[in-house]
């Protein structure tokens, strides 16, 4: 019922600007001979409410795209902004309380910090900002990923799967305007890996939260709404309403 | 294998030099203590050898008094042997000498040269060859009214031929014409000591007793050997005069070795620090090796697996140890060198003047540098060595080094039992066992406390963050967490603040409790108005003249002398206080328990109860006394008095050393004003008699309570100055561990900084954790020393117990500094944890 109201509630805010864009943004690594190129003029949206996937071969510069696109890593040109404030020129104090704010991450492996629980690593966010969050909102995420009765357990004390359902409640505590995932089932078995990515699913379609999400796997990427392909740091193509097996043929295709 | 480990070793630069600096302050306190003490005991010994080189034979008085507290007080020798001296054959010419007590009053009226710095002397300047003395300008005093004066004093006071100058001495203070400057041979001034030089008759009156001399310096013509003119002299001297005669190499060696007894106790004080300073090096060495085991668990188990034996494995962390410690001994023995010049100079701040001339470095002392430094640094590795070599090579790969406690109930149980053994030792000592079984037992209970330490770290560290947390909501919790999570890692590093601040508060305690007994005790026995008093300990003091003096002052009712000098008493030197029983009651009061103090007679002595009772004397037992001069008298035991805890066991008459040779000084003078005086008048009066004129210090008597019980604070501020140093190991140790920490977390830092952790959030973090662990060291450490210093107390007071009294606001001092070192220390570590690149530790590789 609760999960019904806030889907509406997400579809009645009227359309506004993207969750996250890049423009023309190159990313190189390195200097003179020894230079590479991981993202090369790319210029791309993320919808609010949409779950979005970006898949490619090994080095086409999807985790680049990720950092970049995060206020993690530096731009060599062009421009990103989330939520409509460009990150050009954000302080790195302005950039950590952004990526606090707006910013959800779910990283593949060690994401959670060994000292703290559960519950006080999914509200983290919150507490480094000094914040208490919407606390039905933070039990309506406990209750999704199901670990009400692990929240003083350590991470030491959860498996894998567990460990990535509390990173992806971290992510959603805060509300942000964005979560960036990258390859989140990477490390785990395709059954855990299938229940944290329906999880996700249902973050966006009932929650009504805007995901983008790095994977290699195809299956992974057939939860999203939408694919993005990378290739030599620069988008290939596109694909709405993939499944799996569409999602193998264009790769085999992107492969050529 | 050994190229492979030199060369690992070599890789990590930063952790190597952090690392030995540890082992570099520690040795390098040592080789500080050895080249200072060293430079020292050259610069004494050329001092003598210089001053002595022209002397072939040395005649002396062959009576003496050992004095209680070290060195000897020496009889006079009669003028009139000076003529047998000089009429032995194979003798050119013999001066007389005088080693008395003459301070110089400066132009300003202040006196030159410090209370307890280089003596200050008084002696004869004559034409003979034999004589120290050369003129340099002007010429040599003549009568009771002249004197010279060594060049460097006259040029320090601006002093100069024709001036008038006064002098205090034991015949009180007097004014002189100064009609020359002299020379020492080449040297100007001997050891920072001032001389002022009298003709022969003028010297012995002034100084020492008309008629009489230390000694004679006696010059041989070249015709026979030193020791056929020794022997010869001392065939001619007659026996009535009581004189000795030894050749001019035996007065040096003699002379230089008496100087040698008192630096060798100061060696050996400075020496103890500097191996606790050492000691806290070890700890901090077997903690960053055992961190260092634990985080290389992947690289130790990866050369296992590629094929090393465990034996490799343990000699290449060794080969590491081995490099620390040379490299960490060779720097430190560099550092020494300043690091003497240091120690030089904070004695010099707490009123302790040596001087130094040059460098001494003998190479006996780098060599031994280089072994303690070595041996200290590959003993505390061996431990961590061998658990390395026990990494099996399919260890479990993991991300952060954690350090197995083992049974917290095993090391609870080992640390208590240490604990009581040391506490059975201390309280042995306390019913009278030798010292060394209360450094056994002092030992024990730190080892009891070091090893509980690891199984109370966690809950403490938790405890202690508590307030962290709610202060600093999560990052406060962050901190506190990270505290606990290696509790023998906490332990460890917590350890060198925990000896430190245990050994800090321990002498706190203790000088507070000094202090208070000694208000206590000066309250009781004086009396009175105002004080003269003069900081002379062993040599000098006021004119014993001055105090009927100050009495004749208008509008003072009483003033009384305190004297002390040293005889043989029973067989052993002994210090003896010396009072004017009339003038003194009132004034100067024993507790007495039988007798009465202002009958005391001539040839009587009061003794302390419990001198009393040890030697099993009561009222008219009989006692042999020997002076200076070797004069024998009989005293007769008429009163006890309570032991006081401070002043000396033995009160004799002044009227006791009527016509005998020993130097009489006063320490003190009490004065008491007449009912409804003017103070002001008569203390301007007072003021005008006696430190006016550079004689002694005037002051009320809560003044002089005041001052009196201070002393102790300079003694105080000397060891926590020695105590430094052993701190500052202590915040390298924090510093070494929250770099390793740091740096074995930066994927966690990495990862908090990404999702929103700011890097002022980042510092705060790691500085509460540092402060958390200092400050488990110092509660710890302050709980240790309060008992400690209650123990000490205990031992060493003789009011016992009750002289207990525990100093809150040194307490707190004390654990407000840990907190500053636990946030000083935290600053670099927490700056290097800001840098952690966010897209190395978050790469998913
Ligand atoms: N820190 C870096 N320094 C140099 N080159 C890098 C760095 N990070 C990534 N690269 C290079 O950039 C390219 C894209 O990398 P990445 O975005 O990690 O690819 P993907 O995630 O698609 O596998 C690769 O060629 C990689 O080698
Ligand atoms: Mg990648």
């Amino acid at each position: 019922m609760i999960l019904v109201r806030n889907r509406l509630k997400g579809m009645n805010n009227p359309p506004e600007s993207a969750a996250a864009s890049a423009t023309n943004v190159s990313k190189i690594y390195g200097h003179d001979d020894s230079e590479v190129r991981a993202l090369d003029d790319v210029t791309i949206q993320f919808e609010k409410g949409h779950f979005s996937a970006i898949m490619g071969p090994s080095g086409s510069g999807k985790s680049t795209l990720m950092h970049c696109m995060a206020g993690l890593d530096s731009l060599t040109t062009g421009s990103v902004s989330i939520n409509g404030i460009d990150l050009g020129g954000l302080s790195d104090k302005a950039l950590t309380q952004l990526r606090r704010e707006q910013i959800g991450f779910i990283f593949q492996a060690f994401n959670l910090i060994p000292t703290l629980n559960a519950k006080e690593n999914i509200v983290l966010p919150l507490s480094l900002g000094g914040l208490k969050g919407d606390a039905s909102w933070i039990e309506n995420v406990i209750d999704a990923i199901g670990l009400r009765d692990r929240l003083e357990h350590r991470p030491s004390e959860l498996s894998g799967g567990q460990q990535q359902r509390v990173a992806v409640a971290r992510a959603l505590a805060s509300k942000p305007a964005i979560i960036f995932a990258d390859e989140p089932t990477g490390n785990l078995d395709s059954k855990t890996g299938g229940e944290v990515l329906g999880f996700m699913r249902r973050a966006v379609t009932d929650l009504g939260q805007t995901i983008v999400m790095v994977t290699h796997d195809a299956v992974a990427a057939s939860y999203a709404d939408r694919i993005v392909f990378l290739k030599d740091g620069k988008i290939a193509g596109e694909m709405f309403e993939p499944t799996p097996d569409r999602v193998l043929d264009y790769l085999k295709h992107l492969g050529e | 294998m050994l190229r492979l480990s030199l060369k690992m070793t070599l890789a990590r630069k930063g952790r190597l030099f952090l690392t030995s600096l540890a082992i570099i302050l520690g040795t390098g306190f040592l080789a500080g203590t050895y080249i200072f003490s060293d430079t020292l005991n050259s610069t004494f010994d050329r001092l003598f050898s210089d001053v002595f080189k022209d002397v072939d034979a040395y005649v002396r008085s062959s009576s003496f008094v050992e004095a209680e507290f070290g060195g000897e007080q020496r009889g006079s020798a009669p003028i009139s042997a000076l003529e047998t001296v000089l009429s032995v054959p194979g003798v050119k010419d013999a001066a007389p000498d005088v080693q008395g007590y003459a301070r110089i009053i400066g132009k300003d009226g202040k006196p030159i040269g410090a209370d307890n710095g280089p003596p200050t002397f008084g002696g004869i300047a004559s034409a003979s060859v034999a004589g120290l003395w050369n003129i340099e300008e002007g010429r040599l005093p003549v009568g009771p009214t002249e004197m010279v004066m060594d060049k460097a004093t006259a040029k320090a006071g601006k002093f100069a031929l024709g001036d008038t100058v006064r002098i205090n001495a034991q015949s009180g203070s007097r004014e002189f014409a100064m009609v020359g400057i002299v020379n020492y041979g080449d040297v100007s001034s001997p050891g920072g000591a001032t001389f002022a030089l009298f003709d022969q008759p003028t010297a012995s009156e002034f100084l020492l007793k008309p008629g009489f001399v230390d000694a004679f310096l006696v010059q041989g013509d070249g015709t026979v050997s030193d020791e056929q003119l020794t022997s010869a002299i001392n065939a001619a001297l007659s026996p009535a005069d009581k004189l000795e005669t030894i050749t001019g190499a035996q007065i040096t060696q003699e002379t230089q070795d008496q100087i040698g007894a008192v630096l060798s106790f100061l060696t050996l004080f400075l020496t103890a620090f500097s191996f606790i300073a050492l000691g806290i090096g070890c700890f901090v060495i077997y903690n960053v090796f055992s961190i260092t085991t634990a985080q290389r668990l992947k690289e130790n188990a990866l050369l296992r697996a590629i094929g090393a034996n465990k034996r490799q494995v343990v000699v290449a962390m060794m080969v590491e140890a081995l490099i620390i410690g040379l490299l960490g001994s060779a720097l430190g023995f560099l550092s020494g060198i300043g690091l003497s010049r240091g120690l030089s100079a904070m004695l010099n701040a707490f009123g302790i003047e040596l001087p130094t001339t040059g460098l001494t470095i003998q190479t006996n002392r780098i060599v031994l540098t280089m072994i303690v430094g070595t041996v200290i640094t590959i003993l505390s590795a061996i431990l961590p060595a061998l658990r390395a070599g026990r990494v099996p090579p399919l260890a479990a790969l993991r991300d952060t080094a954690l350090e197995n406690v083992g049974s917290v109930k095993r090391r609870v149980t080992i640390g208590v039992v240490a604990m009581l053994l040391g506490a059975g030792a201390i309280t042995a000592t306390a019913a009278g066992a030798s010292n060394i079984l209360l450094g056994i037992g002092v030992l024990l209970v730190f080892a009891g406390v070091l090893i509980i330490g690891p199984g109370i770290a966690k809950p403490v560290a938790l405890s202690l963050g508590r307030p962290i947390e709610k202060l600093r909501g999560v990052t406060g919790a962050m901190a506190r967490q990270n505290a606990a999570r290696n509790p023998k890692r906490t332990a460890r590093t917590a350890a060198p603040v925990l000896i430190g601040v245990a050994l800090v508060t321990a002498m706190t305690v203790f000088a507070a409790s000094v202090r208070s007994e000694v208000r206590t005790a000066i309250g009781d026995q004086f009396q009175g108005d105002y004080i003269v008093s003069s900081a002379n300990r062993q040599f000098g003091g006021l004119a014993p003249s001055l105090a009927p003096e100050l009495a004749a002052i208008p509008g003072v009712a009483q003033a009384t002398g305190l004297g002390f000098t040293s005889v043989n008493l029973d067989g052993s030197g002994k210090f003896v206080l010396i009072i004017d029983p009339a003038t003194a009651s009132g004034l100067i009061t024993f507790n007495m328990v039988q007798g009465d103090q202002s009958k005391l007679s001539a040839n009587g002595i009061l003794v302390s109860d419990t001198r009393a009772l040890a030697k099993g004397w009561t009222i008219g037992s009989t006692i042999d006394v020997a002076m200076v001069d070797g004069t024998k008298k009989i005293v007769t035991v008429e009163g006890t008095f309570a032991s006081s805890g401070f002043g000396g066991s033995y009160v004799v008459n002044r009227a006791f050393f009527e016509g005998t040779l020993n130097n009489l000084f006063d320490t003190n003078i009490y004065i008491r004003l007449v009912d409804g005086a003017n103070s002001d008048q008569v203390y301007d009066a007072l003021f005008g008699a006696t430190t006016d004129k550079g004689l002694g210090t005037l002051q009320s008597r809560d003044e002089f309570i005041d001052a009196e019980s201070g002393q102790i604070n300079q003694i105080l501020g000397l060891i926590y100055g020695l105590l430094g140093l052993s701190i500052i190991i202590a915040i390298v140790g924090i510093v070494i561990t929250l770099l390793l920490s740091v740096f074995e977390r930066r994927r966690e830092i990495g990862l908090l900084r990404a999702i929103g952790m700011t890097r002022s959030q980042v510092r705060t973090t790691v500085r509460w954790e540092s402060v958390i662990t200092s400050m488990f060291g110092a509660i710890v450490g302050v709980v240790l020393g309060v008992v400690m210093g209650f123990v000490l107390i205990l031992i060493l007071a003789d009011s016992g117990a009750s002289a207990f009294s525990l100093p809150i606001a040194g307490t707190i001092w004390i654990l407000v500094l840990s907190f500053i070192v636990g946030v000083l220390a935290a600053v670099y570590p927490a700056r290097r944890a800001t840098k952690v690149d966010i897209m190395q530790s978050i790469a998913t590789t």
